[in-house]
């Protein structure tokens, strides 16, 4: 869905509509962007920027409170709508999501023509724009997708892959973000082509592990099948205080209270999870983490333990501290987790 | 304040205190005992805010007084005390604990901060036998998970009938439900119920209290809390609100094959057989048919298992899957020689009970897996 909060806010407010509008909080609170219209786009505000900046950037801005709930609810009913013509649908986030069309419940033949109904649907039901990406496999059709925002509709045919990604910068590839594209361009590799001629060694002593995997995708090839249930990675909260936070124990007190959100996801998921991360972004934006790995757990009281013990390893003790966040990584299914196959009580709800 | 207390008398409270404080620390006074001397008397008192522990134990007080101390601290210092009088006694420069030769001085945290808690007495009184508290708690509590995001299942429902009460517990895959007699009542009349939901950790508490000595339970239900007083002990516990779900709708009763089981013999075959079943869903399948019933279970990583028993069983072939922790949690806690599985076919709730149970009727009700 092209900016979609802010495309939501404007559809039910014509007077935001063909204006600047940024959805998030207050600037006065320290918020953030969570979503800009693409007239405050050409402004460069960008979503996860602090709200004050996107004001200085366009000083005509209109700032939206969010409302999650409504939001919630418009994706529920366009993935419902994807459910309806593939059981394959792999949600991304709220707005996003893979699609398998190979087989579709229209008997279309080709993904393109999916696309565009499925496009003219939303259009029609509720009044806002998608963009697509039609594609051989996921890696591809997500580069597509954003080829020509909003309202496009990209197609990349198999015969025109090669030619595709001739063009593109590493950047356009999955997982490449700006310290890896530093990395990368330090060695002197900024396209795709370059990924493909740098040779192994040289990716590896600039990527890793990743090598094999960037290797790949420069080759166009990704075989990750679309999967309805995505196995989650992390989970965690963080917070922006609308004023520096300088005294310890408040610190604590929010990092307590985070961890104990990660210990309620993880229990209503039924996982247990072996790595704490905690993040302190310092009232100049240096932004640090701290993580500890220990038997995989899922109580609150041994991730606010862990939490703290890390905030005693940054300098939060003599730096005021903007935000603070604290996640959990390395998820297992715990005891108690969701069992494949296990039916539930009949209880009538 | 200043009292001498027996170490002995003071460590076996303390040890009821550990399970009650708050462990998350996110309130530091949470994780403190209230001692306060008076009389001839040590008096305790601690709690997380869901659940509290009241308690005395005989002490020589010299100077009456209140304080706070670490009880998880207090109670490691406390253990490895030989046994002998235990001093505590406030002063100037904070608490000391001292018996024999060794001496400490305790952190203590303001006792005008410890919350207050709602005293017993108020409302009228009913007795419950500790044995069938005992029974009805070490039958149910399993069944929670504790972590469920329908808040109202992190607890058992205690309901009060005029002859009789129940618990049941369920984590809405398997519900386990425990009735037992109930005696000389006057609280409740004809067909009328009353019911409340008690938190796990109460649960839990309950059951250590009630693991000990004998004597009734005094159970009190106040505004917002409930009692329940075993000799010296209170224990206080917070409601849980919520309704519960209508538990009666999911115990079948159209279940129309049964088959007995020598409890021993099933135990040891589904702790066997599960040793290779599915790690994530730990299933076993009873392949049921005339005469006998075989455990089997596969994993694609370790291979399969079967275990054949001899049952009397003359119905008809029948195939259903378990997973077998649920099983095992029902065997673990019944203590007949024989137990009954009732069934109606491979996707509906099945139903164990222990044959011939005295002093208590138990259903434990589970749905099968579809594997």
């Amino acid at each position: 869905m092209d900016a979609f909060y802010a495309s939501v806010e404007q559809r039910d407010d014509p007077s935001l509509r063909g204006r600047p509008v940024a959805v998030g909080g207050s600037p006065e609170q320290r918020g953030v962007v969570a979503a800009a219209s693409y007239e405050a786009r050409a402004f460069g505000v960008r979503s996860a920027i602090p709200m004050s900046r996107a004001l200085r950037l366009c000083p005509a801005l209109a700032i939206v409170r969010p409302s999650f709930e409504k939001y919630r609810s418009i994706s529920g009913r366009i993935f419902d709508l994807y459910r309806s013509v593939t059981p394959l649908v792999e949600p991304l986030s709220l707005d996003e999501a893979y699609l398998d069309v190979t087989d579709n419940a229209w008997g279309e033949r080709l993904g393109v023509s999916v696309a565009r109904r499925l496009k003219a649907l939303i259009r029609e039901s509720e009044g806002l724009t998608v963009s697509a990406g039609v594609a051989p496999n996921k890696f591809l059709a997500k580069i597509a997708s954003g080829w020509d925002k909003p309202d496009g509709l990209t197609v990349i045919a198999p015969e025109r892959v090669e030619s595709f990604l001739q063009g593109l910068p590493v950047e356009a590839l999955w997982g490449v973000g700006p310290v890896t594209s530093r990395r990368l361009a330090e060695r002197g590799i900024t396209t795709l082509m370059q990924v493909r001629t740098a040779g192994r060694e040289a990716l590896q002593q600039a990527v890793g592990s990743q090598a094999d995997w960037l290797l790949q995708l420069a080759h166009g090839i990704d075989e990750r099948p679309v999967t309805t249930h995505r196995e989650p990675k992390s989970a965690g909260t963080e917070r922006t205080f609308p004023r520096d936070l300088e005294d310890l124990d408040t610190m604590r007190t929010h990092v307590s209270a985070m961890a104990e959100t990660a210990s309620q996801w993880l229990d209503a998921r039924g996982y247990v999870a072996r790595t704490v991360t905690l993040k302190v972004r310092y009232g100049d934006f240096e932004t640090v983490t701290r993580s500890h790995s220990d038997a995989p757990t899922r109580d609150a009281a041994a991730i606010s333990a862990r939490a703290r013990l890390l905030l005693d390893r940054t300098e939060a003790h003599r730096r005021r501290v903007r935000l603070l966040g604290v996640s959990v990584h390395n998820l297992q299914a715990g005891t108690g987790a969701p069992v494949p196959g296990q039916s539930s009580l009949p209880f009538l709800q | 304040m200043e009292l001498v207390v027996r170490k002995n008398e003071l460590l076996r409270e303390l040890q009821l205190f550990q399970g009650i404080v708050e462990r998350k620390n996110t309130i530091p006074i949470l994780a403190n005992v209230l001692i306060e001397a008076k009389g001839d008397q040590m008096r305790m008192l601690a709690t997380d805010l869901e659940v509290a522990l009241r308690s005395h134990c005989a002490a020589s007080v010299a100077k009456p007084g209140a304080l706070t101390l670490p009880a998880k601290k207090l109670y490691e210092i406390v253990r490895a005390l030989p046994d002998t009088d235990v001093r505590i006694e406030e002063d100037k420069n904070g608490v000391k604990v001292a018996a024999d030769r060794f001496d400490s001085r305790m952190q203590t945290l303001p006792r005008e901060d410890f919350p207050s808690l709602p005293e017993s007495g108020t409302s009228p009184r009913t007795a419950f036998s500790r044995e069938a508290l005992r029974q009805m708690v070490a039958k149910t509590h399993f069944a929670i998970t504790g972590e469920d995001t329908r808040f109202f299942l992190n607890g058992a429902l205690l309901v009060l009938r005029a002859t009789e009460m129940s618990l049941v517990a369920t984590d809405g895959h398997r519900l386990a439900l425990v009735t037992v007699p109930r005696e000389g009542t006057a609280d409740i009349t004809g067909d009328d119920e009353v019911k409340v939901i008690l938190p796990k950790k109460t649960l839990l508490e309950l059951g250590k209290l009630v693991a000990e000595d004998d004597g009734d339970i005094q159970y009190e239900r106040g505004e917002n809390h409930l009692f329940f007083e075993a000799g010296s002990r209170v224990l206080i516990s917070r409601m849980i609100d919520g309704q519960f779900p209508a538990y009666e709708r999911v115990i079948p009763k159209g279940n129309d094959k049964d088959i007995e089981f020598d409890r021993e013999r099933l135990t040891a075959a589904v702790k066997r057989v599960a040793l290779l079943s599915n790690e994530r869903s730990r299933a076993v399948k009873f392949e049921i048919d005339k005469g006998k019933v075989e455990v089997t279970s596969s994993s694609s990583e370790f291979g399969e298992a079967r275990e054949q028993l001899p049952v009397d069983y003359t119905g008809g072939e029948m195939k259903i899957s378990f997973n077998a922790q649920y099983v095992l949690d029902f065997l673990n806690v019944v203590e007949t020689d024989i137990v009954s599985l009732s069934l109606k076919d491979e996707v509906s709730q099945a139903v164990m009970k222990p044959v011939a149970a005295q002093g208590y009727d138990y259903t434990y009700v589970i749905m099968p897996m579809r594997i």
